[in-house]
């Protein structure tokens, strides 16, 4: 005898609900059932809002933040923002908390990851050619590296450090230490970073 | 010291629960009834890693991903230390509390010294068995050495990787890691300097009271980082031999402690006898340290030595041994025993159980 299971559709889903990041096979199950029992408003609310991200959301290719086609990218677009100092992290999501210390009001640049050869990335899949591009068209005088404590973290660093050495009037500092190793910079409380921020050491 | 025991899936014991009587305790059996898994299973949960094995997975059961391994420790003050294994992390908790770290989480716990028969391998074996012995001294002494050492393997493997992936070798990626090689190996050579400096004199003593004749014992760290423990300056004047060897030629992971007796290489030229007392001088060396080093003294984990040695070097052991160690010996067979060990508890171990006999 046949097995019976669900209709085409939510099996479907279900498939697709298990891709998301921490989703797992129940989850994605008992999501898909709620929206097909009581979700009708959701469920369309909820495909909208991923057509939008589909056709609006874009990395800002200056920055790396998160940036709308409509819109383009809130920081590099905003006015009031000091244009002498960039600050590089690892990922565009270390930018918000940095945001949220109220400590540091200058440019951003994510690099899209870090340095980690055993995981075959290697400093040509990360945004560095866009960075040297910024630097040498810009009016940076300091870069600020904010990458997190850990082996790759440091690495990277070291790897920026050697290759900021082309600008000489570019003066190169790093955070202090007190990041988390390993969690980046959102494991951060606010009040580490701005503690971070502020003790920031010259980089040699 | 070790005051009780908890097992669960770890190695043969599906679940054991174990009071563990003061002074000296003997846990007797066949082979592989579990005596040593039971030093072992006391050596990870004071330590936090295994003298046999290099991975703590392979402490689990077969099947079984997972092992927890809990105990109370009795000194200034008496603290419940669990460590729980799984594939996906572990967890470590003092009292209830969990610990972020394995720094604080070492910090509550006693220091610890293995003996086995394999510690023969310090004097006849290759360099890295000499550095696991310091890597384990140094680790428990000084804080900050476990977390150096971590990082300097880890960068360790990406540059070696590095320098053997290319034709041409990405020199900027290779010496991002230079740089976090030669920041952790100053952190590593000073504290391997600083402990053999304080080991020698002990383990140099030790070996003339061990041999009854006079056997001068000389212990040296030669470390491999170059001058003044500048490794990013060695390595780069090194770069033409990298290039050709294709794996990082300098630096701690090369560094040696150089045994000598009467001035000549122990590993070549002293007897297997003498080479049995030089490791066995080492060992009490490092027993007498932690003696010096913390106010609780070290618990000593004694795995089937007893049997082997012979009666002057097991009364030297017994000699210089620390009295207020807490010992926890595992042995195959009792017919060594003399009335010298009339107060030791005696535990029988067999198919995985424990029974206290006396
Ligand atoms: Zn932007």
């Amino acid at each position: 005898m046949a097995s019976i299971d669900y209709p085409i559709p939510v099996r479907h889903l279900i498939t697709l609900l298990k891709q998301l990041p921490g989703i797992g096979p129940k989850s994605a199950e008992r999501i898909a059932v709620w929206l097909v029992q009581h979700g009708t408003d959701t469920g369309i609310g909820l495909s909208h809002a991923l057509a939008a991200i589909a056709e609006d959301i874009i990395e800002c290719r200056v920055c790396g933040f998160f940036a709308t086609q409509a819109e383009g990218c809130a920081i590099c677009h905003s006015s009031a923002r000091e244009n002498d100092v960039l600050c590089i992290v690892e990922q565009p999501t270390d930018i918000l908390p940095l945001e949220r210390s109220g400590a540091f009001r200058g440019h951003y640049h994510s690099l899209r990851g870090r340095i980690s050869p055993l995981d075959n990335i290697g400093p040509d899949d990360l945004r560095i050619d866009e960075l040297t591009l910024r630097l040498t068209k810009g009016s940076f005088q300091e870069v600020i590296l904010a990458l997190s404590s850990d082996v790759e973290g440091e690495a990277t660093a070291h790897f920026l450090v050697d290759l900021l050495s082309a600008f000489p009037r570019i003066k190169v500092s790093r955070l202090a230490q007190g990041l988390p190793a390993g969690g980046g910079l959102h494991s951060a409380d606010e009040l580490t970073l701005l503690r971070a921020l502020q003790g920031r050491v010259t980089a040699s | 010291m070790l005051r009780s025991l908890l097992l669960s899936r770890f190695r043969c014991f599906d679940s054991l629960r174990l009071e563990i009587p003061q002074g000296v305790v003997l846990f007797h059996g066949s082979n592989a009834q579990g005596k040593t898994s039971l030093l072992e299973a006391a050596c990870i949960l004071l330590r936090l890693q295994s003298p046999r094995a290099t991975a703590l997975g392979e402490c689990a059961q077969f099947s079984q991903n997972t092992f927890g391994i809990a105990g109370s420790l009795e000194g200034k003050e008496t603290n419940s230390l669990r460590f729980h294994y799984a594939e996906n992390g572990r967890k470590l908790s003092v009292d209830g509390e969990s610990q972020r770290s394995a720094t604080d989480y070492l910090r509550h716990s006693a220091l610890v010294v293995w003996m086995s028969n394999e510690d023969l391998s310090l004097v006849r074996g290759s360099g890295e068995q000499r550095r696991r012995f310091l890597d384990f001294m140094a680790s428990q002494l000084f804080p900050g050495y476990r977390e150096a050492l971590k990082s300097y393997e880890k960068a360790l493997r990406s540059r070696n990787f590095l320098l053997k992936r290319d034709a041409r070798p990405p020199w900027p990626q290779i010496d991002a890691y230079t740089h976090i090689l030669d920041e952790n190996a100053r952190i590593l050579t000073q504290c391997r300097r600083l402990l053999v400096e304080s080991l020698a004199p002990l383990a140099e003593r030790g070996q003339k009271e061990i041999a009854s004749s006079e056997e001068n014992l000389h212990i040296t760290y030669e470390s491999a980082s170059g001058d003044n423990d500048d490794l990013f300056t060695t390595l780069n004047a090194r770069r033409d031999e990298e290039l050709r060897r294709r794996v990082t030629v300098s630096g701690p992971h090369r560094d040696d402690l150089l045994l000598s007796l009467n001035d000549k290489p122990a590993a070549k030229f002293a007897s297997e006898g003498q080479q049995r007392t030089v490791a066995l001088a080492l060992k009490l060396g490092q027993a007498n340290l932690f003696l010096q080093s913390r106010p609780e003294p070290p618990v000593i984990l004694i795995d089937d030595i007893f049997g082997e040695l012979d009666p002057d070097r097991r009364n030297a052991l017994m000699a210089y041994w620390p009295l207020a160690s807490q010992k926890l010996i595992a042995t195959t067979h009792l017919d060594w025993l003399d009335d010298r060990f009339a107060d030791a508890a005696r535990m029988r171990v067999s198919q995985a159980r424990v029974e206290r006999e006396s």
